[in-house]
């Protein structure tokens, strides 16, 4: 168990490694940060060799992979940004945003994702699992800023008239100006209703038909026949012989979904103005003194190594679910 | 002037600062030459509305970028939208009016005098009144500080003894001497040499930093991330909180000597993706809008929205072709006449720009826009449209035309072949891939093969159009009402110290003598002809083709008064003190 973690770990690190490295080519060779600064009328060559300094433009590129590689293994540091910000403290705060958002998105669109997969499965072809199907075929195929702008238009503002006073909001992550940590958490609520429920709906609609599938593969197995034969409650039958074995699909696609969504879930942050880590990589990819090579650096180490660490919670949790995996 | 690159980046684009002397009648009557729609009751179409208005309340104002740092002197924070946060937070000498005319904020500066010519001194009298947010008195210091800092001398360092990085040093290079006098409220500069824009020092894009927080904190650093050394104003408001990608919060700053402002709080909430404004709109989350690129589809929304504002205007960004002198077929002026000559200005004007105004016709002037009191139609029938005349100048240039409806050049590396160029922008950009696609077919008619070839905007502007690497490149230009940075675009490009911005290989010492005139001259009327007479030799030339404005969409909810929209590079908080809920 533990060698299996050890040998997981070194590869993943190994795979963050060579990852880095061509990003980090990849990236500083795809435009010139002073760009903007070099057609910018009036701006001397002398202002401009200094900002290359500042950045160190004027370094070899693996010297300067090098530098940013031995400041996070001596230091712990992620460097800085080209607009000099502290690109750890920046990544702190932007995970903070997404987890805001991803969190209660992804469990609610598993404890729904399950319950309609589950559902669709056992009354397969019946109403309820045409209504489940369509439904999820209708979320699955609408692009995110659509779905966001439907529930702007027709959600937010027509409940808040209905209310007669703001009780959702379209943007940001709260109102400037509140007072009392009480309000300040309702205000963080009702901000948070439309991008949870639109990234909901989306993720949900694809996990339920995964967890459908999976249901039906084990429904039709011949152990569930078995325990059926043997007289077993259909409640036992379903929630611990045939649930848990259909779960172990799921657990693969939630775990990596999870982990890509850490990563930012962009165009959700991008419609509803919530900065996170996929505007944060958005920004160092087009933002001011962009391609800023420490801030995509930054994001692809938490990024990556979510990813990673995730994987090995799922092979993980087949053990868990699975007792054949777990004596293998 | 800058250059446009992408969305996020009008960057250059603007700077801007506020008074707190004007009166509203005066504002008001300033954008008279405004165009614009209202759904407005009771507002003059796109002049704002007045009235009286109450003391206190909140306007949010959405914008679609952030900032990445507090110092918009600093190369890489020099961005629009900080100009724009920053209008009533620090000093300018003097304020751009919707009428794109400089004028003295008496608040701050009570007089400002040419009073030598030779060697030509200003004297600024500071308000005595005039303080700092935290009770330092704003003087003398600040200007000699401020000075250095943009000088470009290496004499001069930011802390630690590293080079100070500002953006632009035009003007502040040619200044001698800066001292002060009576108790430093008394400012006297003395310039090396005669600087025509002199109003544009401590102005616009270059507020005062308070020195004394400057010198401590640093220049180059000091200000990049938000706290105590962002927070301190000289203006009537100052920030309260900054949260990155959320908002930015300025309060009434107590400190300030002038009229206090009426709101008791301007947000300024970013919304990055400008289709997600109306939304917030409708919802009541944001009061006032001025998106980036104005579309059709976001005209349609905001108009649709009750009780709100909206005005379209001729902004001072325009689109426009260079060629490249270095390219040996573009090297001739009776080619770039041709093409000139080719191109349906009307015909992009129609397709672009009238679904939003139909104020907006082809620019005959690169220099000064329309809406300047300096703006002459310089053209001599240049920039007209006239195909016949196009053909025949590239007959009379040596080509022949071939069987396939395309030139063959007499001479040259394409000799015998379709003459074929290639034009440039940035990939990715609606408008002007849509200036290209017509431009292709309108060259095409006169029998010149155009190939488009697009590059990221960073690829365009790092790489392509420095190196001179392009035919014809297209992109924008935005004016500045300060003329002399226009210099270094169009002076001989042989002189690579003064003249970098010049990246069409264009070199005519007639021009080089007018702008060494333009400016050194203290006479603004005289100035402004001689700038004319630059663009009428630029038109003889044909070193650009100018093709239109952009429109620029305001809206605000109209129940706020005093929003007056200012296209200059100035925008629209230039007034926000004065505006307030109704």
């Amino acid at each position: 168990m533990w060698a299996y973690l050890l040998r997981r770990t070194a590869a993943g690190i190994l795979v963050l490694l060579v990852l880095s490295f061509a990003m980090f080519i990849l990236v500083a060779l795809s435009g010139d940060p002073l760009a903007q600064l070099r057609a910018s009328p009036g701006t001397s060559p002398a202002t401009i060799a200094a900002a290359a300094a500042q950045l160190h433009l004027n370094q070899p590129l693996v010297e300067r992979y090098w530098g940013w590689l031995t400041g996070l293994v001596l230091h712990g540091s992620l460097g800085s940004s080209y607009t000099g910000q502290p690109v750890g403290s920046q990544i702190a705060q932007r995970l903070t945003v997404t987890l805001k958002l991803v969190v209660p998105a992804v469990l609610l669109s598993l404890l729904i994702g399950v319950v309609v997969g589950v559902v669709s499965a056992v009354r397969q072809y019946k109403p309820v699992d045409h209504i489940s199907t369509g439904l999820a075929y209708l979320f699955f195929s609408t692009p995110v800023f659509v779905l966001g702008l439907l529930l702007k238009d027709f959600l937010a503002v027509d409940v808040n008239k209905a209310a007669g006073h703001t009780l959702l909001y379209t943007v940001g992550e709260s109102t400037p100006g509140i007072n009392g940590s009480w309000n300040v958490f309702v205000n963080e609520v009702q901000h948070a209703v439309l991008p949870v429920l639109t990234l909901t709906l989306i993720t949900y609609a694809t996990w339920s038909r995964f967890q459908r599938a999976a249901m039906l593969d084990v429904l039709n197995a011949d152990y569930i026949r078995l325990a059926r034969a043997k007289g077993l409650s259909p409640r036992r039958v379903l929630f611990v012989h045939a649930l848990r074995n259909a779960l172990i699909p799921v657990t693969t696609i939630v775990a990596i979904d999870f982990a890509a969504l850490l990563g930012g879930a962009l165009v959700t942050e991008i419609v509803f103005s919530w900065y996170g880590m996929g505007q944060y990589l958005y920004n160092g990819l087009t933002g001011a003194e962009s391609p800023d090579v420490y801030a995509v650096q930054g994001w692809l180490m938490v990024a990556g190594t979510a990813v990673i660490v995730f994987n090995i919670l799922a092979d993980l949790l087949y053990g868990l679910l699975d007792p054949r995996v777990r004596y293998a | 002037m800058g250059r446009v690159r992408y969305r996020s980046y009008r960057g250059y684009r603007g700077y801007r600062g506020c008074t707190s002397t004007l009166t509203l009648v005066a504002a008001a009557a300033l954008v008279g030459a405004a165009v614009g729609c209202s759904n407005s009751t009771g507002s003059a179409p796109g002049t704002g509305s007045g009235g009286p208005v109450k003391s206190g309340g909140t306007l949010t104002f959405a914008l679609d970028e952030d900032v990445t740092g507090f110092n918009s002197i600093l190369e890489g924070d020099n961005e629009f939208v900080l100009v724009e946060m920053q209008d009533q937070t620090l000093p300018r000498v003097f304020v751009v009016q919707p009428n794109l005319k400089p004028t003295l904020d008496t608040q701050f500066v009570t007089s400002a005098t040419v009073t030598k010519t030779n060697p030509q001194t200003i004297v600024y009298q500071i308000n005595p009144k005039a303080v700092w947010s935290d009770g330092v008195p704003i003087n003398a210091d600040d200007f000699v500080y401020n000075w250095h800092a943009e000088s470009g001398n290496p004499a001069y360092k930011d802390v630690g003894g590293k080079a100070f990085l500002p953006i632009a040093t035009s003007g502040y290079n040619q200044i001698q001497s800066v001292t002060g006098s009576n108790g430093g409220k008394t400012v006297t500069v003395v310039m090396s040499k005669p600087y025509g824009d002199w109003q544009s020092l401590w102005s616009q894009n270059t507020p005062l930093l308070p020195a004394h927080i400057a010198q401590t904190v640093g220049f180059d650093s000091g200000f990049q991330n938000f706290g105590p050394a962002s927070q301190v104003s000289g203006g009537p408001y100052m920030i309260q909180s900054y949260t990155k990608g959320e908002d930015l919060v300025e309060v009434r700053n107590p400190h300030y000597w002038g009229p206090p402002g009426n709101l008791s709080k301007i947000v300024y909430r970013f919304i990055l993706a400008d289709s997600q404004q109306p939304p917030a709109v409708q919802n009541g989350e944001v009061n006032l809008v001025n998106p980036v690129i104005a579309s059709i589809p976001f005209l349609d929304t905001v108009k649709s929205i009750p009780n709100f504002t909206v005005s379209v205007q001729p902004s001072l960004q325009f689109q426009h072709i260079d060629f490249n002198e270095s390219n040996p077929y573009l090297k001739l002026a009776s080619i770039r006449h041709a093409i000139a000559y080719g191109t349906n200005r009307p015909e992009m004007i129609s397709r672009i720009v009238t679904p939003l105004t139909t104020q907006i016709g082809p620019l005959q002037n690169r220099i000064f826009m329309p809406t300047e009191s300096s703006f002459t139609d310089n053209s001599n029938g240049y920039g007209a449209f006239d195909p016949a005349k196009a053909k025949q100048l590239l007959q009379q240039a040596g080509m022949t035309m071939g069987s396939d409806g395309y030139f063959h050049p007499n001479f040259g590396p394409e000799k015998g072949q379709d003459f074929s160029l290639s034009i440039s922008t940035t990939a990715g950009v609606e408008v002007r891939a849509e200036i290209e696609q017509l431009l292709q077919a309108n060259m095409k008619a006169i029998g010149i093969k155009l190939n488009i070839q697009n590059y990221a905007a960073n690829t365009l502007f790092g790489t392509i159009g420095p190196k001179g690497e392009f035919d014809i490149i297209e992109f924008a230009w935005v004016i500045s009402p300060f003329k002399s940075v226009i210099k270094s675009v169009y002076c001989s490009y042989t002189d690579t110290g003064d003249c970098q911005n010049n990246w069409d290989h264009y070199a005519n010492p007639t021009v080089d003598s007018l702008f060494t005139q333009a400016l050194t001259s203290m006479d603004p009327a005289q100035a402004a002809a001689l700038y004319n007479q630059i663009d009428g030799q630029l038109w003889t030339d044909m070193v650009t083709l100018p093709l239109f404005q952009a429109p620029d969409l305001y809206g605000w909810s109209s129940s706020y008064a005093n929003v007056i929209p200012n296209t200059s590079n100035v925008g629209i908080p230039w007034n926000a003190n004065q505006w307030g809920a109704k």
